[in-house]
């Protein structure tokens, strides 16, 4: 029975050992601070994520005309707004300043 | 180009809207469900109910010949009425005395004639599937 | 040991309880260190949810009937596999595996994004350690496994008919598949309430949802397969709400998985993806509730079970704060794309979406208003079968039909024209066999005609997908055929192996319509009387008596032929189990003669086996059924490759998350 006891107590000492890690570690950081998402990355997350669209849509319709499951005629309508969403999504991208720039260490 | 208004605000409005139709439709006429009472609760009702009873006394006959007789009365009440059922077709191996079942049927002349493989037994323990009669 | 196990339990509950509280304000103040700690704590209530695992699992190996819950679900005689999955067979033992694996899988998502998309991680852990308090809490508090009492001698055993293979199994896989709905769950509420609007959390989230999805699919087909030869009234689904349980949230599930390619593809969505996985998540808590409450049977039964009001409450928290986080950030989540057309992929995703929706709500109503109308008129109703058929039929079939569709539509906008030209070989062909089956008398159920020409077009569309991809794939790169087809899956993953799981469903879809053409018939058999039954002639030869330790089994021998040539012997009968108790357990054993060419199955119930050697039988032959277990297996091979790792797209998505600023792995 004690041994059960034992055991209960080294898995909560081992325990709080686990939680209290990150404070044992670095007693005094240099900053405690969470890495956040500031507006200007989020606003290149967006653009990156409609580049990323764009150009996968451009994919698969040139894969689907391949195949076969859009016709010539289907394909000459669609790849010019295609396209030039791309082209503007890569525009857009490089417009917002690189923010690898002023990258933070976490 | 991309139309200004989205149909597809207008597609979702009309699913539900089709849906709720179907539901209703088929609800108004099917019924919502058998009603289900108690052997003491019996008395009065027409039409077919899911009766829901605990089995008293011995059974008698063959349901796969003539007919499985049997009584049934409120699980909760030990002293309350008894009503004669009498029932054909697959008994759930689960079936005996002291057992709580339900069984599907119309009261007719004092005694409740069960739909044909309509019982169905409530296991007594806690998480064992119940089994159905005949589906 | 009960002690270890109950003080384990404790320990998660205050690892869980510190991980919420201190998760929770490390996000919002954005605390470095405590976020770190709030995730260590995650972890290490993983672990000691495993001492207390483990001290159950080996109380049912050593046979310890001091402990009242292994007393209960346990005894000497029983195998060692069914002790251990006894662990599962009652209330507090399943509430600790639904701990250990929740635990489980919320350590290893907050392990694995330890490095990724900090700002959303930090919320997720929180909301995973707040759903584990809730079941810490259960089992510290009201439902507890390390009850002790004086050990009995021996203890109350396994339910004969759960000792089975396939009910052994069928509860992990199912708990495999709730609980990882939590992190998906998790994920998207962690997005709320970090403000992202962007695509983050569904790409950390899909390969969860993928598990979790399939193995709840494959847990339901397991339990259903178990229906079928144990429990062995003919069927493998009686829409019981145990069953119904299980189904909702894989519809809503499955209607998730498509409305996420929709946001992935144009950006769409974003708010319905959201309240479908919070419904899909609930609708699982909502399921454990049914299983273990025993709510439906009768609103008394409710009361009497100890965990029912707290399980309410704890659904009632959940939709709360998902609503909640939900209308908080409405405005953020607009987006500005528009559906195109109503003839596009999109489109079609939208009505599959609609469609399991509906179908998942009605089966929600077919449950539910038992209970309401019980709450609330003080009369109980049972809802049966006719009504989940109708449904089933009025919104699965034309999800049937969606499945082919789907695949060969363009996203955005498809022209009519173009539309018809690929359709028109699955179109003919569904048609020719459609009529084929009309004449060969298929036309004896109208619902049944119609799925089965329905999986006809699909099955058509699919395999025309392979092929014309393939053939595109041989013209670039010049691969033999075997070589193309297999890296036109290999750069396709999800697309394929999508396509090889929607082959799994019609399937399903076959083999369930098979059951509106079963031929059934039933009579009482002296020895050497035989029935007939759409072919086959079953003979009942005689009785025999076994007797094993575990019971007195009686079979009726059977001699099946068919068309005067001699099929092979049957065995069916009864099992009376001796087992401590006032009265003994009898189940029927059926006896299942597969013919594995046609899918066919003829089905021998012993009914009654009278003191004259008698015996009244109920025999079906049962068309296609086979095709339903089949199916688990091509949905499982299916879901394997659609999971498999994608080193091209990994890359892809690491450049996007990078380049949007930060450190290497910051995003």
């Amino acid at each position: 029975m004690s041994g059960a006891l034992i055991l209960g107590a080294a898995l909560a000492v081992l325990c709080v050992v686990l939680v209290a890690l990150p404070f044992l570690r670095e007693p005094d950081p240099l900053s405690d601070e969470l890495d956040e998402l500031t507006p200007e990355r989020r606003r290149r997350l967006a653009l990156a994520e409609e580049r990323d669209r764009a150009l996968a849509a451009l994919k698969e319709l040139e894969a689907d005309h391949r195949a076969g499951r859009v016709s010539d005629e289907d394909y000459r309508i669609s790849i010019g707004p295609l396209r030039r969403e791309a082209a503007e999504a890569l525009r857009a991208l490089d417009t917002v300043p690189d923010a690898a720039a002023v990258a933070e260490t976490v | 180009m991309a139309r200004k208004r989205s149909p597809a605000r207008l597609i979702i409005a009309l699913s539900i809207a089709a849906v709720l139709a179907i539901f209703l439709l088929y609800t108004s006429i099917a019924g919502g469900g058998t009603p289900s009472v108690k052997p003491s609760q019996l008395g009065g009702q027409t039409g077919t109910v899911a009766l829901v009873g605990r089995v008293v006394g011995a059974p008698t006959g063959d349901a796969h010949a003539g007919g499985l007789r049997f009584r049934l009365r409120d699980v909760q009440n030990p002293k309350g009425t008894t009503v004669p059922v009498v029932y054909t077709g697959t008994v759930p191996d689960l079936f005996a005395t002291g057992r709580d079942i339900v069984v599907e049927g119309k009261l007719e002349n004092g005694t409740f004639v069960a739909t044909r493989d309509s019982m169905v037994t409530k296991c007594p323990s806690k998480y064992s599937a119940t089994k159905p009669a005949g589906q | 040991m009960a002690e270890l196990g109950r003080a384990a339990l404790v320990v998660t509950l205050g690892l869980c309880v510190y991980a919420t509280v201190a998760g929770s304000y490390a996000a919002a103040r954005r605390r470095r260190r405590l976020a770190g700690s709030a995730r260590n704590a995650l972890i290490a209530a993983f672990g000691s949810t495993v001492v207390a695992a483990g001290v159950l699992a080996a109380g049912f190996l050593r046979s310890d009937f001091s402990l009242t819950y292994v007393a209960q679900h346990s005894n000497r005689t029983l195998g060692r596999a069914y002790k251990l999955s006894a662990f599962w067979g009652g209330q507090e033992g399943s509430l600790l595996l639904w701990l250990l694996i929740l635990t489980g899988y919320a350590a290893l998502a907050v392990w694995l994004n330890r490095n990724r998309a900090r700002d959303l991680v930090v919320w997720v852990a929180p909301v995973l350690a707040g759903i584990a308090v809730g079941f810490a809490f259960l089992l510290v508090a009201v439902a507890s496994p390390f009850d002790v009492q004086a050990a009995p001698a021996d203890g109350a055993g396994l339910n004969p008919s759960l000792q089975n293979p396939y009910m052994m199994a069928h509860p992990p896989f199912l708990y495999l598949g709730y609980v990882g709905l939590a992190v998906p769950f998790a994920f998207a509420m962690g997005a709320l309430l970090s403000g992202r609007t962007d695509e983050r959390w569904i790409v950390a989230t899909r390969r969860w949802t993928l598990v979790a999805w399939t193995a709840l699919g494959v847990g339901q087909l397991l339990g259903a397969h178990w229906a079928y030869v144990e429990v062995g009234w003919g069927g493998y689904y009686a829409w019981d709400p145990v069953e119904n349980a299980a189904l909702m949230p894989f519809l809503a599930a499955t209607a998730f998985l498509h409305s996420v390619m929709i946001q992935e593809k144009r950006g769409m969505l974003k708010v319905w993806n959201v309240v479908l996985v919070a419904l899909a998540f609930c609708l699982s808590i909502f399921g454990t509730f049914l299983t273990r409450s025993g709510v439906v049977n009768s609103i008394h039964s409710f009361s009497e079970s100890n965990i029912g009001p707290w399980f309410l409450a704890f659904i009632f928290v959940a939709v709360a704060f998902a609503t909640t986080l939900i209308v908080w950030r409405l405005p953020l989540l607009r987006s500005k794309t528009r559906l195109e057309s109503l003839v596009s992929r999109e489109a079609v995703f939208l009505y599959n979406n609609l469609l399991l929706v509906a179908l998942c709500l009605t089966i929600l109503w077919g449950v539910a208003w038992p209970i309401l109308s019980e709450a609330v008129r003080g009369t109980t109703v049972v809802v049966g079968r006719p009504y989940y058929d109708f449904f089933l039929r009025i919104f699965g079939l034309p999800l049937l039909l969606l499945m082919g569709i789907g695949p060969m539509i363009a996203w955005r906008r498809a022209s009519l024209r173009g539309l018809g030209r690929t359709f028109l070989w699955p179109f003919l062909i569904s048609v020719a066999v459609g009529l084929v089956l009309l004449w060969r008398g298929a036309g004896s159920s109208v619902p049944g005609l119609i799925a089965y020409t329905f999986s006809a077009f699909v099955l058509a569309a699919i395999a025309l997908e392979f092929i014309r991809g393939t053939r595109a794939r041989k013209a670039l790169a010049s691969e033999s055929w075997p070589g193309a087809l297999f890296s036109l899956i290999g750069r396709n993953r999800r697309r394929y192996g999508g396509y090889i799981v929607h082959v799994a469903i019609v399937f399903l879809a076959i083999g369930i319509a098979g059951s509106a053409y079963d031929s059934v018939v039933e009579g009482k058999l002296a020895p050497g009387q035989s029935l007939r039954v759409a072919g086959y002639s079953v003979l009942y030869q005689r009785l025999v008596e076994r007797d094993t330790p575990h019971a007195a089994e009686v079979r009726a021998q059977l001699l099946v032929s068919r068309d005067g040539k001699v099929l092979g012997p049957l065995e069916a009968g009864k099992n009376s189990f001796k087992i401590a108790g006032p009265d003994p357990q009898v189940s029927s054993e059926v006896g299942i003669r597969t013919n594995y060419l046609t899918g066919e199955d003829l089905f021998v119930i012993p009914e009654q086996i009278n003191a004259d050697g008698s015996v009244y039988f109920r025999i079906f032959v049962k068309p296609l059924v086979n095709l339903i277990w089949l199916a688990g297996f091509v949905f499982l091979f299916g879901s394997i490759i659609a999971l498999w790792p994608d080193a091209r797209e990994q890359r892809r998505l690491a450049v996007r998350y990078e380049e949007a600023g930060g450190t290497v792995r910051g995003t």
